[in-house]
This record gives structure tokens, sequence and C-alpha cells, in this order.
């Protein structure tokens, strides 16, 4: 039994409406009870400010394009090198860090659940592999089914039973968490050489639209009762003028769910593009946000970038590819048999590109337009915006119009006359970064009742306690203090074990994997259609019986059972 | 002031010294720097005879020499912005590594890597150079971006790969591919060369020697006399392959 007591917490917990109280944590056995005995060991959080662990619900840090990220950019395993030490692991790499390099990044930050934001399920063992390499966060992925042939299928038949028996089998197999859809229906059109320019464009050789693919997903997704919703990266990402695009998306999501939005789009600051070509772009912020304000059923995030070189991947494939041909830079493109596909390139974003300035306006209107910050979260679609160590520098623009003022006054000339930002006087407030960091996630991805995301009784005791007082630091004008508060934490507690103190590393860590087994009634299981498995064995190189992820890469996996079709 | 390390004599000679800590600067504050030998951290003491001459206010004014066996000591003058370092024998790889000022001589040869991604300042390399002169390290697609090496012997392969600014004179010959994937800069090749400039974007190369393997992605536009050499040269616009605007001016062989 190993017991632990956080006391003098200036606690925020937005989920149990918490919002700065002083008070103890106890902990025991990695959950957070009533009181501990005297034994316990204790930490005093001097009024600091402490918070449910924080997550990150859209992240790309393991898997095969994130592998192939780090093939591609050697050079990058330059920078950020740390070397062995006590319990630390060598890391090295600034946007593609190795896999220990993003686990104790993530956790000097306070970060201590992440979810992958697309995994092609073919390449599923990779991830998983990853995973385990990745010890402090707790970890979900999300499973592509963008261009999925059998859903697509499924789709053009309208058949949502089996649209949903095909998901359910396939998160089954892989040991996914939830639905994401990239592009729905592009990538794969562009597996054919073609693309697609609207959602209601069908995709060659398939007849089904991209919207028709996401209205059915979204039906099967709520069938199956899966925990988080619909993940969606909409179409025509990063085209000036795809903002129409996204608004057409938004009206087709029906409020289908109570306890959660019913479609998580993902980004949307790439996605918010007013303009016709590259050099009339301008933002649409106001129009995606009014939509955004007047419909609970949609969550987004932010998909801020930031001024830094990066490394773009995606499961887009030909958006990627366009992105080349702006930069004549290397890339990759790569095609998932029957699934999807995903293309990876390194871009900079410089304040001397007007495009790049605008886009990272874009994103923090997002976020400030929007009012609820449940609404809105917090990310930066790491690597695509920015590596993820940024986020603290996004929480001090958020927070301070004085910051934002500075910054503006170094961007590109341009900026202001297409862009709302500059009469934007919100700032946010340590409750809204909570929520938009660690409980609004929680509740996005349906991870509460797993003890996420909050520090009610019965909860997972992942806490960070940051070196911030928000009693004596103003963030409008201590920006800086608030920066730096963020980017380390005094102590960051993960399944009740300090694992990070002051940025070091002290634990070996040892995560949990969430996956998702809908159970589906016999008779509709696709494993029992004989057609299913015809046309699987007829187009796949892998037999049906070897496609299922075994045990052996979840050494830690939490399976989260839902009741479909019920 | 002038810091004379002489190197000395190891129990394995072949152990590479990684001593990116060799630049003036650092000697502004003293000689007690570090370095590492193989996987084994040691001081400067442990690995040199240290001489210091005269004092210094500022690192502009201070010189290094490097004598004795210095053929296995890498990355000297990693990020130096200023003064100058005197190697007289061999030095090791990565001399010169992102350095942005001051001047390194070398009066023996000099291994791989010299100067790559270089920002400024100036390399002589009395010798020859190895592979990878004055490139970019994997993957980084600027190379050398500025500031001057000039090779006075031959060079290996791959000699101003991603060349992105400055100038690159090697008075010998150089190996396969150089030039290739240059975006800017000038390169000067006295020597003979082959397959030059593969796949250039812009930039200035050169040659005043014989070209074997001659790319054939380059279109001929011109022929001129280049005052400068004192020769006829046919003018090259390429690599077409790629948006070619580079420019590669070949000696005529015609011309004694």
């Amino acid at each position: 039994m190993t017991e632990l007591l956080v006391k003098n917490a200036c606690v925020i917990d937005p989920i149990r409406g918490i919002n700065g109280d002083i008070m103890d944590i106890a902990i025991r056995d990695g959950r957070i009870v009533e009181s501990v005995s005297d034994r316990a060991e204790v930490i005093d959080a001097q009024r600091c400010l402490t918070l449910p662990g924080g997550i990150d619900s859209h992240t790309h840090v393991c898997g095969t394009k994130v592998n192939f990220g780090r093939y591609m950019s050697p050079e990058d395993m330059r920078a950020g090198r740390t070397q062995r030490r006590g319990r630390m692991h060598v890391t090295s790499g600034y946007y593609v860090p190795t896999t220990f390099g993003n686990s104790y990044r993530y956790s000097a930050m306070g970060y201590t659940t992440l979810l992958e934001g697309a995994m092609a399920p073919l390449e599923a063992r990779h991830t998983h592999e990853e995973f385990t390499a990745t010890p402090h966060q707790d970890m979900m992925a999300n499973t592509l089914f963008d261009g999925n042939w059998a859903v697509m299928d499924a789709v053009r038949e309208k058949n949502v039973k089996k649209a949903a028996a095909i998901v359910g089998w396939t998160l089954n197999a892989v040991k996914g968490y939830g639905i994401k859809l990239t592009n729905p229906g592009g990538t794969e059109a562009w597996g054919w050489g073609e693309d697609l320019t609207s959602i209601r464009e069908p995709v060659p050789h398939f007849e089904v639209t991209p919207a028709e693919i996401i209205t059915t997903m979204i039906r099967a997704n709520e069938l199956l009762k899966l925990p988080h919703s619909v993940h969606l990266h909409c179409n025509n990402l990063g085209k000036p003028g795809n903002y129409q695009t996204t608004l057409d998306t938004f009206d087709l999501v029906p409020d289908l769910n109570p306890d959660r939005q019913t479609l998580y789009a993902t980004h949307v600051q790439f996605h918010a593009y007013g303009g016709g070509t590259w050099r009339n772009i301008c933002s649409k912020t106001e129009e995606i946000t009014r939509s955004v304000n007047s419909k609970p059923q949609i969550v987004m995030d932010m998909g801020q970038i930031m001024f830094c070189r990066t490394m773009t991947m995606t499961a887009d494939g030909p958006m990627e590819f366009n992105l080349h041909c702006l930069h004549h830079n290397k890339w990759s493109n790569h095609d998932v048999e029957l699934e999807t596909g995903s293309g990876i390139i390194p871009v900079t974003y410089s304040k001397k590109s007007a495009v790049n300035c605008i886009m990272w306006a874009i994103g923090l209107e997002l976020a400030l337009l929007t009012k609820s910050p449940w609404q809105c979260l917090l990310e930066t679609d790491n690597p695509n915006g920015a590596p993820f160590v940024k986020y603290p520098e996004v929480i001090g623009l958020l927070m301070s119009k004085r910051y934002r003022d500075e910054e503006c006054a170094t961007l590109h000339a341009d900026t202001e006359g297409r862009t709302s930002l500059w009469a934007l006087e919100r700032e946010m407030d340590w409750h809204d970064i909570a929520v938009m960091t660690r409980a609004g996630q929680a509740k996005a991805l349906g991870i509460i009742n797993q003890g996420k995301g909050h520090l009610g009784i019965g909860a997972e005791a992942d806490i960070a306690i940051y070196p911030i007082r928000t009693d004596s630091v103003d963030p409008a004008r201590e920006y800086r203090k608030v920066v730096e508060g963020f980017q380390k934490t005094s102590y960051t507690i993960k399944r009740g074990r300090v694992v990070s103190r002051d940025g070091e590393i002290i634990v070996d860590g040892a995560n949990t994997t969430f996956w998702v087994n809908a159970r589906i009634p016999e008779d509709l299981r696709v494993d029992n259609d004989p057609e299913f498995i015809r046309r699987f064995q007829e187009y796949y190189t892998v037999r049906m019986s070897n496609y299922p992820v075994q045990d052996l890469y979840l050494p830690r996996g939490r399976r989260v059972d839902t009741e479909a079709f019920t | 002031m002038r810091v004379i390390l002489e190197s000395k004599v190891r129990k394995k000679p072949t152990l590479p010294i990684e001593a990116e800590a060799i630049i003036p600067r650092n000697f502004l504050k003293g000689t007690d720097l570090l370095v590492y030998e193989g996987n084994k951290e040691r001081k400067l003491s442990e690995l040199f005879w240290i001489f210091v001459e005269g004092t210094a206010v500022s690192p502009e004014n201070i010189e290094v020499v490097l004598k004795g066996d210095t053929s296995r000591i890498k990355r000297v003058g990693e990020y130096m912005d200023t003064g100058s370092i005197l190697i007289s024998r061999d030095i090791g790889m990565h001399c010169g590594n992102f350095m942005s000022g001051g001047t390194i001589e070398i009066l023996g040869n000099a291994d791989a890597w010299l100067g790559r991604e270089m920002r400024g300042g100036t390399i002589l390399c009395r010798g020859n150079a190895g592979h990878y002169c004055a490139t970019g390290y994997r993957g980084e697609k600027k190379g050398m971006q500025g500031g001057k090496v000039e090779v006075f012997g031959n060079t290996g392969d791959f000699c101003a790969e991603y060349l992105a600014g400055g100038e690159v004179h090697v008075h010998g010959s150089t190996g396969d591919f150089p030039g290739v994937e240059m975006r800017g800069g000038q390169l000067i090749i006295e020597g003979d060369v082959t397959r030059p400039c593969a796949n250039m974007k812009d930039g200035t190369c050169v040659i005043l020697g014989r070209v074997h393997e001659m790319i054939p992605t380059f279109e001929k536009i011109d022929r001129r006399v280049l005052p400068e050499w004192k020769i006829t040269a046919d003018v090259y616009k390429g690599d077409v392959a790629n948006r070619g605007k580079g420019m590669l001016m070949i000696k005529n062989p015609g011309e004694v």
C-alpha cells in the first residue's frame, strides 16, 4: 500500500466545479481517496497551482508516420539531446523526438494522458510498441477509417449497422480507442491519383461522398456507444477558402449524445481560411466560431501553429503533396492498403510569411472567439502546428493581451488587415486553461469515468503541480512567469507516484493503453459474415487471422467495454 | 593572447577526441575546459600541454595553436565566432562546424566535414580536405551559408553539397559530385571533377580543370570570357531537372 498526501494545493478542477480552493489531496494505491494514514508521504504544494494531469486529445507521438518523420529528418536528431541520467534514457530530437523524449517532455509539462491522433489499423502493432516506450503517459489510439473499403461499401449500401459492426470489429482487432476520419474519402481518392474538392463529390470507384461517410460514421459511433465521438479532420485542409467546407461539415452533425459532443473537429485552425489563393487568404474564424457556439454537439481543438521549424505528418496524403509543391523540400507519401494513406513533410513557420502569420492568428482567434472553453481545446496538432513543448507559450498568449500585442507587432504587415486578432480583448483565466488542457479533453474523450481529468474521490491520481501562485501572479502582465511555470511542473504525479520533479524524471514509468471493445450481437458480427471474410482474404495482403494485434503488444492494456446496439 | 595546445602522447592514439570546447572565446576565462576522449570526459590538461602567452581582454585577440598529433581531434572550432585557430598538422573531422566568424588555418590535411554548415568566417586548409567539405550534415537542406573555405589541395567526394551561400575555393581536384544540390553561393574548383553540380538549384560554379561524366541535365547557353580567371568558359544553366537557375561554367577544354 503506498500513500501520498499533497498538502496546501491550490486546486482547479473544472469537472467538480472547484476553482482555486486550497485543499489537501489524499492518494492511496494510485487513486484519490478521502484520507490517508499518518505514514503517508507528504508533498507540500505551497499553495501552488494544482491541476489534474494534463490530457492531450490530439497529438502524433507514436506510430509509423511519426517514425517515418524521424527517418526523414536526421538533422532533427541533433537537437534536444540529453544524456542518460538516473532513470532517464538518452533522448534526441526536437520536433520528432524519440519516444522517451516525448514522454519525458510531456511529463515535465504535467501531461499524463495522450491520444495518438491517427493510427492506421494495419500498422497498429508499431503504434502499440511505441506506446510501451512512452512510459509516462496513458495512451489511446484513434483508428483511421477514412478510406476503409469495407466501411465505404457499407456507406454506399446505407447500412449503418454494418458500418458499426466493421468499426467495432476493427477497433477490437487493432486495440483502438475511437474513430478517426482524416480527409474522409479524399485520401482514398488520392490513392487512385485523384483528389476531392468538396464533401459532396463522390469518391472515385466507391460512389460515396465524404458527407455520407461522415454522417454514417457518426451514427455508427453512437450505435457502438463508443466513449469518444467521431474525431474528424475535415476535408480540404490548408486550402484558402476551405472554411465553407468546414461549415458544411458542421451542419451535417446531429446532436445525438447528451454526455459529450457528437463530433470532435480537430485542428480547426487549418480549416478556417477564407480567400481563394495564398495571396488573398484571410481569417474566417468568426463564421466558424459562430457555428460552433450555436452547436453544443461540436467540440474542436485549435491546431495552433507557432513560429518554428517542425514536421507535418498526417493521413491526408494529397494535402501533404500540395504542400510539397509549395516547399520543394523532401516529402513522403504512403498508402496503407484498403484503409488510408499518409504524407509527411518538414516545414518552417516563419514570421516573414504573411500566410504563416495569418495561420498563427487564426488559431488564437478560434480559442478566443469560442464562448465555452469546453468547446475549443488547446493543442498544436503536435508536431504539425508546433511541437507540444510550445503549449506553455500558447497558454501565455491566451491569457495575456499584452503578450499577444507584443507578438503581433513583430508579424508580417499584412496580417492585421486579414485577421481580427488585434481587436480581441479576451484574456483567459486559470479555470479556462484548466478546461482547455485537461477537463475539456477528459469530457470529449469520454474518460471521466475512467478517473481521468478530475481529482474526485476514486479518480486516478494523475496530478500536476505547477510552480505558479495564482494569487500573486497576474497572467495578463506577468505572462513570462506563466509560460515558465507551465513549462516545468514542480511535481507530476502519475497514478499516485511522483514521476517528474522540477522537470527531472525520477521513475521508470508504466503506462496503460486504453482500448475499446464494443460488444456486438453475434448475428451482426462481421467476423461471422462470409462476404466480409471473402473480401478480406481477397484484397488484403495479410490473413484475417493474422490481422488482430496480439495481447502481447499491450502489456498493460485496459479494455473499455461498451454494449453496442442496445 | 596565444594559447598553444600541444597534444600529449596517448596510450590509445586512435581514440577520437570530441573537442568542441576548443574555440578562442572559451579561453578568455582560462584553460579549464572539458573534452571527451572516447566516452570519457577529460580535462584539457590531461590531453594537452598548455602554454599561454600574453593576455587578452576580448576573444578576437585570442589565437589558439594546436600542435602535435591532432588528426583524431574532432569538432575543433565548432560554433566559433571570433578569434583564430592555427593547426600545425592534420585535423580530425568536423573542424569549424557552424562557425560564424574568425579564422581557422590548417597547415596539414583536414578530415571529412570541414566547415560544415558554416555561417561566416574563413577556413584555410593548406593540405587536402576529406569528403563532405563545406556541406550540410545528414538531412540538412541548407549547408554552408556564408564565409569562405579555401582548400589548397584536393577534396573528397560531395564537396560543397547543399551550398547555400559563401564561397568555396578548391585549388586542387575534387572527388565525385562536387556542388551537388547547390542552392546558392559560389564554388570554384581549379582541378578536375566528376559529375559536378547535380541537381543544383542556384548559385555559381566555376571549374578550371577537366570534367568527367558531365550530368546531361545542363543546358549550354553561352560561351564567354572570364577575365578573372583569364579563360574562355562554356556556360551551362541547370540543373534543368530541378528548376535549374544555377550557373555552371567550365573552362573550354580546347584551351591550353
